[in-house]
């Protein structure tokens, strides 16, 4: 399949499984299991692993391809969970990739490896509940090792993002029986959770801009649509400006990261958008007057997506500061070759 | 509903980094830093002898046609040229309005003849040219101006004052829209000339700017004959040649590079910077990267044929703000009183840019324009 094809394919299929209620109720119950046998069985959830790991094969532009649709509706599953970052890991160290949903623990998770068992209590883990495996990163002989627990082995409290989403927080105080080295480091697996933000707030910011758009072009006040007024065609410049950038920044920081870098690519467009979140969402519920603060009107579902994803694996202010080290300790030379060259001008 | 902007994002190819290579080692061996005083993007000095070096390489004029001593280059190329002079901070003044739009305008519309007489000289950066579009009474509504052209035997007689002009006291040419003749239509009507600023009846004033320099000028035309051969396209055709020319001014790197050097100059100047710092070079970076990858996707698009309009007026709009924000966020970091004339470049370049910043977002196009140019995409 190409990759517009594939955008199209689940451009419809989101659609249909992320009705507004639909993903209320995916809110109010924490999983929506129909939505997942539906997405599984065209095997989107491992588009980006390769077929021999047991996933589906493609590239990682078309895995973000793929979730910044999912951004777009708001799609009430782990999708980037369970491939471009559970799968990722798995694979990484030759472990099999489940048929079920899988999760990752977060970065600077604190838990602890004394070599046999692995205890401790990681946060903000997503759809832990509904995982089938809970995938972690563990520090091993100054290396990286992955290891995978079956998630009905461990105590799982559920809490939730501001949007609803499961973040659970996980007691772990189990033996670990598989620990497989890995090439992946800390750092990699924090820029791959970003940009898997980054593709679902472009997606998001999308949506932002076309409700923004159809609001303002039916909503009559004062004897004509809205979108009439100067003031009101700002917000419209504004969102789609956001979504724009965000959009760019997305598909080079995907399209780097998969030739081998896109560290300086990920982090700009982290920061991007969680500068971009603030802009559009503010754009997009003033435009909206009243009609955008009820449960009713779908704006919300995607704006408080945006305000949750934009603080996950690191927010602006972690990002910049990353950025901000890596330009100092090159100098003022080096500055714009970098915002030229990306990654490929660290050397 | 409309489709909107519309992005594809590129990277440059192989012969465009060999490209972006040369134009930095150039500049390395020409302009060595600390050798000259680095300029706020193209608000940067006029230097005639810099300009023509840069025609010698091939470096202005890129996209005209060879015929007439440009380069047939891409688009994507001399968007590669740009950034990097701009980025340097280099000497820009003189060529910049005729490599950037007068050249495009001419070979788009201009006769055989005009396209043999201008463009080598554009190309060679002999020729500066000056913008004749504001006017007292007319700014933002331009189709409003009343500089009037009319026909006498052998060509026309213009008369009236543009106003704004950059340049104009040391340009050699301005193109001029002038109204040649009264329609229902306020658009219809109006016809583009070449006008030589050496032309009898013709006075430059100096208009200086709010911080003392003198770029800005007022441009009285009094009866100044412009023969048949300098009426630039066809009579009554002036707005829309305008409105093109006006989208090849917007959308480039100049357009969110104008205070790049007051930070990169406040790098090199700073020792040990704090987190609050870090955080800050952190966020520029990443905006800097994040409109480069927007006007480099538009850049791309011209290359394929197409005309991005809005594409061009939205990253103008984002831009623009952008570089007024770089000298807030600057300020609220430095704790230091800015004097003119400071030892430090970089508090005499911060004095520079605070002083001139007002006017990026509203020359060529004021925000509040561009944002009707974007939002009507969108309606
Ligand atoms: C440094 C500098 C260099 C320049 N160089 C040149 C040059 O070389 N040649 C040349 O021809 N011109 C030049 N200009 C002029 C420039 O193009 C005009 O300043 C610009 O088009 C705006 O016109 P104005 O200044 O008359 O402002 P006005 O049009 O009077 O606008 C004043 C304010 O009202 C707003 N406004 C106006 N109409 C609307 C509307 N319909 N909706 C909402 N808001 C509106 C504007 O956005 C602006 O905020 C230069 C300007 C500057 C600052």
């Amino acid at each position: 399949m190409t990759t517009d094809l594939l955008v199209a394919t689940a451009e419809e299929l989101f659609a249909e499984l992320c009705s507004h209620q639909a993903v209320q109720d995916a809110e109010r119950t924490g999983w929506a299991p129909a939505a997942w046998s539906a997405i599984a069985e065209m095997g989107l959830p491992w588009i980006g692993v390769p077929e021999s790991a047991g996933g589906q094969g493609g590239t990682l532009s078309e895995a973000l391809a793929v979730l910044r649709v999912a951004g777009r509706h708001g799609l009430p599953l782990p999708l980037a969970e369970t491939g471009l970052l559970g799968s990722w890991l798995l694979a990484s160290a030759g472990l099999d990739v489940p048929a079920g949903p899988v999760t990752v623990v977060p970065v600077d998770h604190g838990l602890l490896y004394d070599g046999r068992t692995l205890t401790g209590t990681a946060t903000r883990v997503p759809w832990a509940r509904s995982a089938e495996r809970v995938v972690v990163l563990l520090p091993a002989d100054g290396r990286f090792a992955v290891a995978s627990f079956p998630t009905a082995d461990l105590r799982v409290e559920p809490l939730t993002n501001m949007a609803g989403e499961p973040r659970d927080t996980v007691h772990f105080a189990v033996p670990v029986d598989v620990v497989a080295p890995t090439s992946i480091d800390a750092e990699q697996l924090r820029l791959r959770g970003a940009l898997t933000r980054v593709a679902l707030i472009a997606g998001a910011l999308e949506r932002v801009r076309d409700t923004t758009v159809q609001y303002t072009a039916e909503r009559e006040q004062f004897g004509k649509p809205l979108n009439r007024f100067q003031a009101i065609q700002e917000h419209l410049v504004h969102v789609a400006q956001q979504a724009a950038l965000v959009g760019a920044a997305s598909d080079v920081a995907g399209r780097e990261t998969e030739r081998g870098g896109g560290a300086v690519e990920t982090a700009c467009a982290k920061s991007l958008a969680a500068e971009a979140v603030h802009v559009s969402t503010r754009a997009g519920h003033q435009a909206h007057g009243a009609m955008g603060m009820t449960q009713e009107y779908s704006l919300h579902q995607a704006t408080r997506r945006l305000w949750s994803w934009r603080r996950e694996w690191g927010d602006g202010a972690f990002w910049d500061r990353y950025l901000g080290r890596l330009v100092a300790a090159r100098g003022a030379d080096a500055l714009y070759p970098l915002i030229a060259g990306g990654t490929a001008a660290l050397g | 509903m409309k489709a909107g902007p519309r992005f594809v994002t590129t990277d440059l190819r192989p012969l465009e980094l060999a490209l972006q290579s040369e134009v930095r080692a150039f500049l390395a061996e020409e302009l060595p830093r600390g050798s000259y005083r680095p300029g706020l993007g193209f608000m940067a000095e006029a230097d005639k002898a810099f300009s023509r070096k840069l025609g010698a390489r091939g470096w202005l004029g890129m996209a005209l046609p060879k015929a007439y001593g440009g380069g047939e280059r891409s688009a994507v190329e001399r968007f590669i040229v740009t950034e990097e002079l701009l980025a340097w901070g280099a000497p820009v003044g003189h060529h910049w309005v005729a490599d950037r739009q007068s050249g495009s305008t001419i070979a788009a519309f201009g006769s055989e003849a005009q396209k043999q007489r201008f463009l080598p000289g554009i190309c060679s950066g002999e020729l500066g040219f000056s913008i004749g579009m504001s006017e007292p009474g007319a700014g933002s509504d331009l189709a409003g101006l009343r500089t009037t052209a009319r026909k006498v035997e052998g060509g026309w007689r213009l008369d009236g004052t543009k106003v704004w002009t950059t340049g104009a006291h040391r340009t050699d040419w301005m193109i001029t829209l002038c109204r040649s003749s009264e329609e229902s239509d306020r658009r219809q009507g109006m016809t583009q000339f070449l006008v030589d600023m050496s032309s009898s009846g013709l006075k430059v004033n100096p208009i200086p700017f709010l911080d003392g320099t003198a770029d800005f000028n007022e441009v009285v035309l009094d009866d100044v004959f412009v023969p048949d051969e300098l009426v630039l396209g066809e009579v009554g055709r002036g707005w829309s040649q305008n409105t093109a020319e006006l989208a090849f001014e917007r959308g480039g790197p100049d357009r969110y590079l104008s205070t790049y050097v007051v930070v990169e100059q406040w790098l090199r100047e700073t020792a040990d910077l704090d987190d609050e710092a870090l955080r800050l070079l952190g966020r520029l970076t990443a905006c800097w990267w994040g409109l480069r990858q927007l006007s480099l996707a538009s850049a791309r698009t011209i290359d394929e044929g197409r005309s991005p309009v809005v594409e061009a007026a939205l990253v103008k709009e984002l831009g623009t703000r952008f570089e007024q924000d770089v000298l807030e966020a600057l300020q609220h970091l430095v704790d230091v009183e800015p004097s003119p004339q400071s030892t430090s470049l970089f508090e005499r370049l911060l004095c520079e840019a605070i002083l001139t910043a007002p006017s990026n977002t509203i020359r060529g196009g004021t925000v509040e324009v561009l944002r009707s140019v974007v939002a009507k995409a969108l309606l």
